[in-house]
């Protein structure tokens, strides 16, 4: 969305899974492409924050009618492409995660790239923006602006 | 955050996740306290169980406010049509019962959701388990899998609350659901028996007759008790008017099933001495609710203060132990609304560690049923006034009205009604204000605050109605009860 979301990469709490991913040095081979669906924090370490491409996170919960909407377009847009992945996030599952990157409400979308958040949308938004964020992630059109 | 006092784990340690424990919980939390918030939901007898937040969020005002809207805009649909909304097969429309529920459902869930993380960004320590008294100072959490925790705290608010109350009948807690279920129920609830005429009997049934189940309520001795029992008649007309039926001065006395899988209902009507019966899908109880003061072991604790039914007496929240406090539909005497426990519960952690003063004010509350055709009101109601004042002091002003809306669909406008009970002498305080009518709960509200101030009468009716509007009927009051004359509008804005 805008740069000010990119201060926020390092900002306490990220610092503790920023560490982890420097003192883990494991290449991710993810050979396959399909949506990692996160149940724990080691995962979340593992493939996402360790993960060489580019990751967008989306929080998901069984209730929320907007998500119901979201994740489905997410895995159709973001499956085929072999240079960014896709992870879900059940708020419900996953108390620690949602605590540490603040949401507040979902469905919420994170993009992370090397470990730290580049940038951050809240609730339902249009095909555009989400397009829009597939390319600039995916190296198709330029960081910022 | 380490606690004010070090000598126990917690400044403050909640019993009960609902309206009032947690209301009370957020604001110690901001005058600096360290806290913990102790909820447990034990199954009900069908089995239904819930998340953080209370009767309220979860099984009271906001599945029943989601599922009287639904039946709301059930009739709106058919009354769409009289305006001019071209409805194809408006004959066929119907509920579709499990996508109600799902949607009811996922609301709540996300409310559930939404108050976990809240008390985890305030740092408020949450505990899944059934809390009781090992000692004043100490609590035992008995969690889900039966493990236990202990905990000690400077100060214990109990907000346990209640659940329904099951009668002494056989079938009862074999067949029978309550309000714990119905909002969760996962068949449609077919033709249905209600058993208490209480606002949570009359508005279970009210919705469930609106969104097509029909429904029968037995009433075992008048409609909505210690409410103004003229207006209770207006509500129970308007539900009868719309299909309805009401057994008056019934108990029930068994229930039993069916091969077919239905319930045979038995009641006694208890002036009469005649026996009643009918084959229900399902029979749903709403013969009051008991606090949940029996599972704390309030003995341990030294406190001593319940009442015959298991309330807790506690004029300013505190019981005989002076850290030991009661807040919420656990308390005798009070009445058992969200909004006075969220009040009570803030004022009372602001006195243990604001350093305030100010005492709850249970006077005045306002409420409103919330049936088909809503009943708001505030202050006394006029056997209440007239038990206090003699009526020979009071002035009762009430009209009936006719809502601009409801001329085209041509509603039934017989029941809706409104009135003022005011002292006499002038300039004639308003001591009670009582409306049935669609949106009563809006109504009300904003006189609330007026009655709050003290509003009369001549304060009242030198007030500029908005039109068209129902609200507007409170300042074109003229005519009073005394007077004999007929309350019924001639037309309207003159």
């Amino acid at each position: 969305m805008n740069g000010v979301m990119l201060s926020q990469g390092l900002r306490s709490p990220m610092r503790h899974l920023a560490g982890l991913r420097r003192a883990k040095a494991i290449s991710t081979s993810i050979v396959h492409n399909e949506t990692i669906f996160v149940k724990n924090n080691d995962e979340f370490v593992n493939k996402v924050m360790n993960n060489d491409k580019p990751v967008i996170v989306n929080f998901h919960a069984e209730w929320c009618e907007p998500c119901k909407i979201l994740t489905p377009k997410l895995k159709e847009l973001i499956e085929p492409l072999n240079n960014l992945d896709l992870a879900v996030v059940d708020v419900e599952d996953n108390a620690e995660l949602v605590h540490t990157f603040e949401v507040k409400a979902v469905p919420a979308v994170i993009a992370i790239r090397n470990g730290l958040i580049v940038d951050k949308f809240i609730g339902l938004v249009d095909a555009d923006m989400i397009n829009n964020l597939i390319d600039r992630m995916s190296g198709k059109k330029k960081d910022g602006a | 955050m380490a606690p004010i006092d070090g000598t126990y784990d917690y400044d403050l340690a909640v019993l009960g996740g609902g309206s009032g424990g947690l209301a009370c919980a957020k604001e110690a939390i901001n005058q600096g306290a360290k806290v913990a918030v102790l909820d447990f939901v034990t199954p009900s007898p069908q089995g239904t169980k819930w998340g953080l937040g209370g009767t309220c969020v979860n099984v009271g005002c906001i599945p029943k406010k989601l599922m009287h809207q639904a039946a709301l805009l059930g009739e709106a649909i058919h009354e769409a049509v009289a305006y001019g909304w071209q409805v194809p097969s408006v004959d066929q429309v119907k509920i579709n019962w499990s996508s109600l529920t799902e949607a009811v459902q996922n609301h709540i869930k996300s409310v559930n959701w939404v108050t976990r993380v809240d008390l985890r960004e305030k740092k408020i320590e949450y505990i899944n388990g059934l809390g009781s008294f090992k000692d004043p100072h100490t609590i035992i959490a008995t969690l889900k899998n039966g493990s236990q925790k202990e905990l000690t705290a400077k100060n214990i608010v109990i907000a346990v609350g209640g659940r329904p109350h099951y009668p002494d009948i056989p079938g009862a807690k074999e067949y029978c659901i309550s309000s714990d279920d119905i909002f969760s129920l996962s068949n449609p609830p077919g033709k249905t028996l209600v058993v208490g005429a209480g606002y949570i009997g009359l508005e279970c049934a009210g919705f469930l007759n609106s969104l097509g189940y029909s429904s029968t309520v037995l009433v075992r001795s008048v409609p909505l008790r210690g409410f103004d029992q003229q207006m209770a008649g207006m509500i129970t007309s308007e539900m009868e008017e719309k299909g309805v039926k009401f057994h008056h001065r019934c108990i029930p006395v068994s229930v039993e099933k069916l091969e077919t899988g239905q319930l045979r209902a038995r009641w006694l009507n208890t002036e009469t001495k005649e026996q009643g019966e009918d084959i229900f899908d399902t029979v749903l109880l709403a013969t009051g609710r008991y606090a949940l003061t029996e599972q704390l072991n309030l003995k341990a604790a030294g406190v001593n203060v319940l009442s015959e039914n298991g309330k807790v007496v506690a004029e300013t929240e505190q019981t005989n132990v002076p850290h030991i406090y009661a807040v919420g539909d656990v308390l005798e005497g009070r009445p058992e609304l969200t909004p006075v426990a969220i009040h009570a519960g803030r004022l009372l952690a602001r006195r243990m560690f604001g350093g305030a003063s100010q005492l709850m004010d249970y006077d005045n509350v306002a409420t409103t049923v919330f049936t088909p055709l809503e009943y708001g009101c505030v202050g006394l109601s006029e056997e209440q006034a007239t038990q206090r004042y003699g009526a020979d002091n009071l002035e009762v002003y009430h009209a009936f009205y006719k809502p601009t809306e409801f001329f085209i669909p041509q509603r039934n406008i017989r029941n809706c009604y409104l009135k003022a009970v005011a002292l006499r002498e002038a300039p004639q305080k308003i001591l009670g204000l009582h409306f049935v009518g669609p949106v009563a709960g809006e109504v009300i509200q904003g006189f609330a605050a007026a009655v709050k101030c003290g509003i009369t009468m001549e304060q009242l009716v030198n007030t500029v109605g908005i039109h068209p509007t129902v609200a507007e009927e409170f300042t074109r009051l003229n005519i009073t009860k005394r007077s004999g004359k007929d309350p019924n509008p001639a037309s309207c804005c003159s």
